[in-house]
């Protein structure tokens, strides 16, 4: 059976700081209250409500329950919660709303990073026999897959570079995103600057990883009689899947990303990026940029993270689901008629999600 | 365990978490044989060599044969990074690289790092060699870490 | 992280390891906990009271949970330190990592006068814990003045008294009728 084709027909997004002292449920409440206030419905049309998040990342058992509270849970809803980026939450949503006897669906996704450090939180993400007792921080593991990418030969460290001049410039214009040294050029001059600095977890410098955000964003999905109900301008998922790879770097060709591609084309990519117009990737690394390029078969002429990207601001359980905000945002906007949105979870690239956005046909 | 800060507005909070856990006769095995100062894989039904060793094969799922096989204990860096400042979980305390290492007779590699003085010494295909810890319990860390072979000692 | 020993050579004994897992956080309290934190240390208790439905929220989370609207400076009002004990528990404490207590006591939920949250996990004094029941009248016991801190509070939980009161006595006044607080019970 095809599935519909689904509409987004609201989001909100809190700006994605360093720090901020508002807890996850109030980012929360922020994010939902202006993806409902888009919509222009009332949060008691939603028929189910889904949301991504990670208590460790803030330490705080049940935080995903408080944060509930932000999305008006009396009288009772019917609920869901993915301890995954916000991304699989709109996935799972998206399926329940295919069930065809609700209307509309709300999503966020959530994290507040600042209270810890992610090189001594995230080993915890690992498997404790072979890989956390060694304190493997997710830096260090991309510095190992951008190793690879270089030996691979398809790329050098100054089209790292590149990758995240472009990111910053375009990031420098996204009132959302952090405001980022080095973020008005990419002249060979701007990108020889950002080669001389130090390496962090060679081959990989600052500028070449995400850097980790408080943040929350949030989605409403709506059939598709509702959606032209609500607006002119509807932005459908024409197609949405997720592939996942094992969790043992050694088991895998970390310059490649084969859980990528197969997902896009599950999702109805399509050859050579299908013609898209924008692609919002979900990318930690600015190496990994270059691997989902070439996974999704994406040309020079496919704008990408015009937002900035996670390498502006990475507010971790809710990246995701900004790429596909903002994949929606220049679809509404007429800026293209078809967009890709790209998430992960998991250490470098494991498990990947592509979601294909359009406009009415 | 919460403590205050000279920013009374700041809290420190410290979640502890005290695990218990069999490891299984596949890990289990690798770590028996840590102890004795070895490092074994298992193989899959199609005959590849996992190191580290897991129940099942990752690209078919089906459960791995019985019994293991000896590996090592040389190995060749596979990919790399250099770590310039580490953190306080990690195996070193002074600058050093995290690798990719595919020991003799595996088809896999083993995250592990590589104590290499300087990040010049460090390249893919480097030669390296564990350095054992004298009193060993069956963890990883019972290899301290893999230096270039012809350094040991 | 240890193993437990002799283990190692026993191939057919499941092998068994300790891991000691330890997350450290550094949480900036949000402005409505500092807020009531600075309200503690001053004798005072505030509550937050939604604009919407009037309830109101000691130890406020910036929101109302019920209406979904913003709680800001402008909701808080002072509430009462006395109320009533709405329902509790005697505990017994079992030795596990991190329990402390030795002998039992009680955990009593206490609705304060002008306020529609309850307080959990209070400890109450001044009565024998076989007498402690619902509808007890029960009074703050400050700490003194400069002994009052920024106790108790993290982002992973909202409304500890811990910075300014050491638990809830009885007052000695006849219990409130059920009828009073029974919204509020268990």
């Amino acid at each position: 059976m095809p599935a519909d084709d689904i509409a987004i027909v609201g989001w909100g997004q809190t700006p994605s700081v360093a720090s901020t002292d508002l807890t996850e449920p109030q980012l929360c409440l922020a994010a939902v209250n202006d993806a409902l206030a888009m919509a222009n419905i009332d949060r008691h049309a939603i028929g189910f409500t889904c949301s991504g998040s990670c208590d460790y990342l803030s330490g705080g058992p049940f935080v995903f329950i408080s944060n509930l509270e932000a999305a008006g849970a009396w009288p009772p809803i019917s609920e869901s919660h993915v301890e995954m980026d916000g991304a699989w939450a709109l996935y799972e949503a998206w399926v329940r709303i295919q069930h065809g006897d609700i209307d509309f669906a709300l999503v966020y996704g959530s994290g507040k990073s600042s209270p810890s450090d992610p090189a001594l939180l995230f080993p915890q993400q690992l498997d404790p026999y072979y890989l956390e007792p060694l304190g493997l921080d997710p830096a260090s593991l991309m510095g190992m897959q951008a190793r690879a990418l270089l030996d691979s030969g398809t790329a050098t460290e100054r089209d790292f570079a590149a990758v995240a001049a472009r990111s910053r410039r375009a990031g420098a214009a996204n009132p959302k995103a952090q405001t980022l040294p080095n973020g008005a050029g990419e002249s060979d001059l701007d990108i020889d600057a950002l080669l001389a600095a130090p390496y962090v977890r060679a081959p990989l410098r600052a500028h070449d990883l995400a850097p980790a955000a408080d943040g929350a964003a949030a989605v409403v999905l709506a059939t598709p009689a509702k959606a032209r109900e609500l607006t002119d301008h509807p932005v459908f998922i024409r197609g949405i899947d997720h592939r996942l790879e094992p969790h043992q770097p050694g088991v895998r060709d970390l310059a490649d990303s084969p859980s990528t591609r197969l997902a896009a084309q599950k999702a109805g990519l399509g050859a050579n990026g299908g013609g898209v117009g924008v692609a919002e990737l979900y990318a930690t690394s600015s190496a990994q940029e270059l691997i989902l390029r070439a996974a999704l078969g994406l040309g020079p002429d496919v704008s990408v993270n015009p937002s900035g990207g996670a390498l502006c601001s990475d507010p971790v359980m809710a990246t995701g689901l900004v790429r596909i905000i903002e994949a929606a945002q220049r679809v509404a906007d007429g800026t293209t008629r078809r967009a890709v949105a790209h998430a992960v979870n998991g250490q470098v690239l494991q498990h990947n999600l592509v979601c294909v956005l359009e406009g009415e046909r | 365990m919460t403590e205050q800060h000279d920013d009374r507005h700041v809290v420190t909070t410290t979640l502890e978490f005290p695990y218990r856990r069999s490891l299984g006769p596949v890990i289990g095995g690798f770590a028996r044989a840590l102890a004795e100062e070895r490092i074994v894989g298992v193989r899959t039904q199609a005959g590849d060599v996992l190191v580290p060793p897991t129940e099942h094969d990752p690209r078919t799922g089906e459960s791995v044969r019985d019994g293991f096989v000896d590996v090592g204990p040389a190995g060749e860096v596979q990919s790399w990074t250099w770590v310039s400042e580490p953190t306080e979980r990690h195996p070193i305390r002074r600058p050093f690289a995290f690798a990719l290492i595919r020991l003799d007779g595996a088809d896999t590699a083993l995250v592990h790092a590589v104590d290499a003085e300087a990040i010049e010494v460090m390249r893919t295909g480097l030669r390296v060699v564990p350095m054992w810890r004298a009193e060993r319990t069956g963890r990883i860390t019972d290899i301290e870490c893999f230096v270039p072979a012809g350094l040991e000692g | 992280m240890t193993t437990e020993k002799g283990s190692a050579s026993a191939a057919d004994e499941p092998m068994v390891v300790d891991d000691f897992v330890a997350l450290t956080y550094h949480d900036r309290l949000p402005p409505e906990t500092v807020r009531f934190a600075d309200g503690l240390i001053a004798g005072r208790i505030i509550g937050q009271r939604c604009p919407q439905c009037r309830r109101v929220y000691v130890g406020g989370k910036g929101f109302c949970a019920m209406c979904v609207v913003v709680m800001g400076p402008e909701s808080e009002i002072d509430v009462a330190d006395v109320g009533v004990v709405t329902g509790y528990t005697i505990i017994t404490p079992v030795r596990y990592y991190g329990q402390t207590k030795t002998e039992p006591f009680v955990y009593a939920s206490v609705l304060l006068d002008g306020a529609s949250s309850v307080l959990g996990g209070q400890e109450i004094t001044g009565i024998a814990i076989d007498a402690v029941r619902e509808g007890l009248r029960v009074r703050a016991v400050w700490k003194p003045p400069e002994a009052r801190n920024y106790e108790g509070h993290s982002t992973r939980g909202w409304g500890s008294l811990a910075g300014g009161i050491v638990g809830f006595e009885w007052t000695g006044e006849p219990d409130v009728p059920r009828e009073q607080y029974k919204e509020f019970a268990v």
